[in-house]
């Protein structure tokens, strides 16, 4: 039989091997390179087939799996002392951000640890890194409760999403994620372990607040630090109440959705006249406080919605323009009768009576739920080109919201193509937390086998443009380069970045060079070398 | 700056694009490239429909994915180590082909990938084992003995020809020529007679006169799953070559994956489509279902029995007919000519349903995982021959479904399932049964037998 031919110089050393395996057994760790080429980060995915995926992304030179968090302590604790970099991995869905970044790195996967224990008293659902979103959205549903599926889609880790991202439509009527976290257990990068709020004090982590530490808000900040601070195996997420009715899922694949129990649950899509009357409409459906979601998408989400293949997506959108685009404001309304069908009657009224004084017109929608109940699909963004990534989400007010999206339509013209022809669509907008806040995505898609020098570009462009307009971006931290976000948006926030960085993980490694990696990519990589116009140290940290 | 694309024509953006040709082929892995490079790891390979998410038991439909848990045995995993074999950055290893033979070929990452996406996995995985053999690596040596059965004595068990028959009894007189031709596989002929007498049984109930093959042979699943592809298109020339010269007008199998390879596998050897074969094919169960539609069979015999159906891979969603394909690939992505996907919707789900539910007292449960989501038995494609202990792991996970419904009997309709079962349910010590569906309307018709 022939033999491989070597393609990453390192691995870990037969000692470390040694050990680990006394850890796990023999059967959760590799280091066969078949083994951990299946855990290459790209070529396709999210983020992939980008020059950050191919530039800072390599296959882990092991791969272990642990079932407990003792087993992770260990396994930590001797990458400490072997000084070997490792890397938390939960699903690998997140694209190249995900992955390993330096060579002789541990991958560990921690699909083993998948536990979904509901407490039915209190209603909240302990979960591992592994587990993922539908499974829990089931549990919650057959107790007639919910949680939310985040846009990262259904099959997304339930921890993973919520300490990165964790919201969806449903957000509006269900609140942000760092509300539903509740008592967490973090393995620190050097297998140091802390409970937070009411684990630290008891085997019970109903809450999230105290009395013990809490560092959810360093854990998870605005958008994660993308796992370079340790690891998260186990979380309490809170679990609210939805309505009694069954949702029965129907069809056959790829025609699959919930039936909706019309008197308890309804989605109506309005047309109104302009883009004002659609952030009044979800300005005066937040402040009645009616509706479980509220949200305006992209219109090639519908034709993604409507065809049966790529090139029926391309017929559909083929047939759009920038004026069918600057026409097109809809509002899309989930009504939930959470107390009642009487209450949702109430609720249905109200909304007529907003969309009337709006000019809104109900259009026929069907009674069923494809999308954001128990099933996001986020998977189905990559069927028009090949290649997606959320590039940038902000959440702001309603008005400023809607602002962000236009920004990002107008710089985007700049690079179409390599991007997708979309006609200038401003993105997703949607209400948060009764219309409290306003959010707004900006999704880009490309085809990876054209140059994507472009789209690198426009990464790093829109940084600049969120800088020059004050925009409160998610795009800060591990998500651009550091040098860049931090003196602007701190002025020294990327120095207590790193600080913080050196105090949990003195040896960096845990996920190196993370936050530090987009400058490196930035170093790197020769065609990014026009855009770099701010000062980095000569030398970067933990290098 | 480049003028804004206010509007386009994707008629000419297409045109004006670089075209890869492709063609819907396994005998050249290069034709998959754009599938393995565009997988995006969102595991739809191997959940459940989100949609159809039972909860936190049974969330997998994938038996490579569950039972080895490293990524790289699931479809996500390889279609990272396909692309790497065809960029050279990896050899074959004995690692690389377990990884690539480990795998009942069941059809769930397929369909699941598909919900979403438009990529040929499963074709993908095919090529992948037809690589191995033309490289000369493949297939492993438990295969190679099963080849050399059927090239000895046409039969997967290495069973004497002459053999072959000797599962008729006195009171079943196939016709010398008939408008039915019922293939009847190696398995019903040499080691599950049952299922044979069974089917038989049925169309004589029917009034449904059929033939055999003058000379049956193997129908060649074990060898076309494992990537033999030249033997496997000489067995689908004979096989189809002797049924022209019968002249019968339907070929009717009882075994799963024999109505897969006549169906879908045939065609694809000899790049025809399944409506140019000359002939229909149809499982028992279609069959079947149609004479109870119109009356000509009566299940009338009560059977108090609650039943679980386990959808055989090979009859749902690895069915739908074949249809050659050749083209180019140019911008975004797209191909031309169309093609029409085969995402698993139109399999055989409702009819063996629809037969046990006409029977009286049979109550059907429906398990979490059903349809297109079903959890493979994991003893099909060579798998059983070379993984043994996976095959037996998958069947003993299925059946922890069944008693999660309380079945009292687990039907299928294939008989590699059914054996697969028989032993799972022998080492489980359970006091489940386990019936081919053949058995299950003969017992609903019969008086006797």
């Amino acid at each position: 039989m022939r033999q491989r031919v070597k393609e990453e110089a390192m691995s870990i050393s037969k000692g470390a091997y040694a050990v680990l395996e006394t850890i796990v057994g023999a059967e959760y760790l590799s280091d066969d390179p078949v083994v951990c080429e299946g855990y290459r980060s790209g070529p396709g995915g999210y983020e992939c087939g980008l020059g950050y995926e191919r530039v800072m992304t390599v296959v882990p030179a092991c791969v272990i799996m642990p079932r407990t968090t003792e087993e992770v302590q260990n396994i930590v604790k001797v990458c400490n002392r072997y000084k070997i970099p490792y890397v938390p991995y939960s699903t690998g869905f997140y694209g190249p951000r995900s992955h390993p970044h330096v060579d002789g790195a541990l991958l560990i996967d921690l699909k083993r640890m998948d536990e979904i224990e509901i407490d039915d008293k209190h209603w909240f659902a302990i979960v591992g890194p592994g587990a993922i979103y539908s499974p829990l959205q089931a549990e919650a549903m057959k107790r007639g409760g919910y949680v939310i599926i985040g846009g990262g889609g259904a099959q997304a880790s339930v921890i993973a999403n919520l300490i990165g991202d964790g919201w969806s439509p449903l957000s509006h009527r269900i609140g942000l994620p760092h509300r539903r976290i509740l008592g967490t257990e973090l393995v620190l990068p050097d297998g140091e372990l802390v409970r937070m709020g009411s684990l630290s004090q008891q085997n019970d982590p109903f809450w999230g607040e105290g009395p013990g530490p809490d560092l959810r808000g360093l854990l998870r900040g605005y958008t994660g630090l993308r796992g370079c601070l340790g690891i998260v195996t186990k979380m309490a997420v809170k679990i609210l109440p939805f309505q009694p009715e069954p949702l029965e899922p129907a069809g056959v694949s790829p025609n699959t959705a919930l039936q909706l129990p019309e008197n308890r649950v309804k989605w109506i899509n309005f047309t109104v006249p302009n883009k004002e009357a659609q952030v009044k409409a979800m300005f005066e459906i937040g402040k009645a406080e009616i509706a479980g979601a509220v949200t305006k998408v992209p219109l090639f989400w519908r034709a993604i919605a409507k065809a049966e293949c790529k090139e029926e997506f391309w017929d559909l959108w083929g047939q759009e323009n920038a004026d069918t685009i600057n026409k097109f404001f809809i509002v899309r309304v989930l009504l939930i009768g959470f107390t009642s069908a009487e209450q949702m009657e109430y609720d249905e009224r109200v909304l007529m009576d907003i969309m009337k004084e709006l000019g809104g017109e109900a259009r026929r929608t069907r009674p069923t739920d494809e999308s954001w109940i128990k099933n996001a699909d986020s998977a189905g963004m990559w069927v028009m080109c090949g290649s997606y990534v959320s590039l940038d989400y902000v959440i702001e007010t309603l008005s400023q919201a809607t602002v962000h999206g236009e920004l990002y339509a107008d710089l985007k013209w700049k690079y179409t193509p390599p991007l997708m022809p979309d006609y200038g669509d401003p993105g997703w907008f949607q209400s948060f937390e009764l219309g409290h806040q306003g959010y707004s995505e900006f999704l880009i898609y490309w085809d990876q086998d054209q140059d994507t020098t472009g789209v690198d570009h426009f990464y790093v462009d829109t940084s600049k443009m969120n800088i020059q307009n004050r925009t409160y971006t998610s795009l800060l931290g591990p998500h651009q380069p550091l040098y860049l976000t931090g003196p602007k948006y701190g002025p020294n926030y990327h120095e207590w970045l790193l600080k913080v960085k050196d105090e949990f993980d003195p040896q960096w490694v845990c996920h190196p060079p993370v936050p530090l990696a987009h400058d490196v990519f930035m170093e790197r990589a020769e065609w990014m070398k026009p855009m770099k116009d701010w000062e980095t140290p000569e030398i970067m940290p933990k290098r | 700056m480049a003028e804004r694309q206010t509007s386009i024509d994707v008629k000419k953006l297409f045109a004006e694009s670089p075209k890869t040709p492709i063609k819907l082929d396994i005998t050249d892995l290069n034709n998959f490239v754009y599938d393995m490079s565009r997988c995006i790891k969102c595991k739809g390979c191997t959940w459940v429909d989100h949609i159809y998410m039972p909860g936190a038991q049974f969330r997998t439909k994938c038996p490579t994915a569950t039972r080895y848990l490293f990524d790289s045995y699931g479809a996500n995993g390889k279609m990272r180590i396909g692309i790497a074999l065809v960029e050279g950055k990896l050899q074959w290893t004995d690692k690389l082909l377990e990884i690539i033979y480990a795998d009942p070929l069941c059809g769930a990452c397929d369909v699941g990938c598909k919900r979403n996406l438009d990529l040929e996995i499963g074709l993908t995985l095919e090529a992948l084992r037809v690589k191995a053999v033309q490289d000369g690596v493949g297939p492993l040596p438990a295969h190679k003995k099963i080849a050399q059965n059927i090239a000895k004595n046409h039969n997967f068990f290495g069973s004497p020809h002459g053999n072959r028959r000797k599962w008729l009894t006195k009171d079943i007189k196939p016709a010398q020529k008939a408008d039915l031709l019922y293939f009847v596989g190696c398995s019903a002929s040499y080691s599950n007679p049952e299922i044979a007498q069974a089917t038989a049984k049925i169309l004589k109930a029917a009034g449904t006169d059929f033939m055999l093959m003058p000379d049956e042979r193997c129908c060649g699943n074990t060898v076309f799953s494992v990537g033999m592809i030249n033997e496997a298109r000489a067995l689908a020339r004979r096989n189809i070559d002797e049924v022209k010269k019968t002249g019968t007008k339907m070929v009717l199998t009882s075994c799963a994956e024999g109505y897969r390879m006549w169906k879908v596998d045939y065609p694809k050897l000899l790049n025809i489509s399944t409506d140019d074969l000359g002939f229909k094919v149809v499982h028992l169960v279609e069959y079947v279902n149609e004479l109870i539609e119109k009356g000509s069979l009566k299940p009338n015999k009560k059977m108090d029995i609650r039943i679980a159906y386990h959808d055989s891979c090979s009859l749902s969603r690895l069915s739908e007919p074949w249809m050659p394909w050749e083209g180019e690939r140019g911008w975004m992505g797209m191909v031309e000519p169309r093609l029409t996907r085969r995402r698993g919707t139109n399999g055989v789900y409702f009819q063996p349903r629809d037969i046990l539910k006409s029977i009286p007292g049979v109550e059907l449960l429906e398990m979490p995982r059903t349809r297109e989501n079903s959890f493979c038995c994991g003893a099909g494609r060579g798998t059983k021959e070379a993984f043994p202990d996976l095959a037996l792991w998958s069947a003993q996970h299925r059946l922890e479904e069944v008693k999660h419904v309380g079945a009292e009997a687990l039907v299928s309709a294939c008989p590699w399932c059914k054996n697969n079962f028989v032993q799972a349910v022998k080492d489980d010590g359970n006091a489940l049964k386990v019936f081919d569906i053949s058995e299950v309307i003969l017992a609903s018709i019969a008086t006797e037998g």
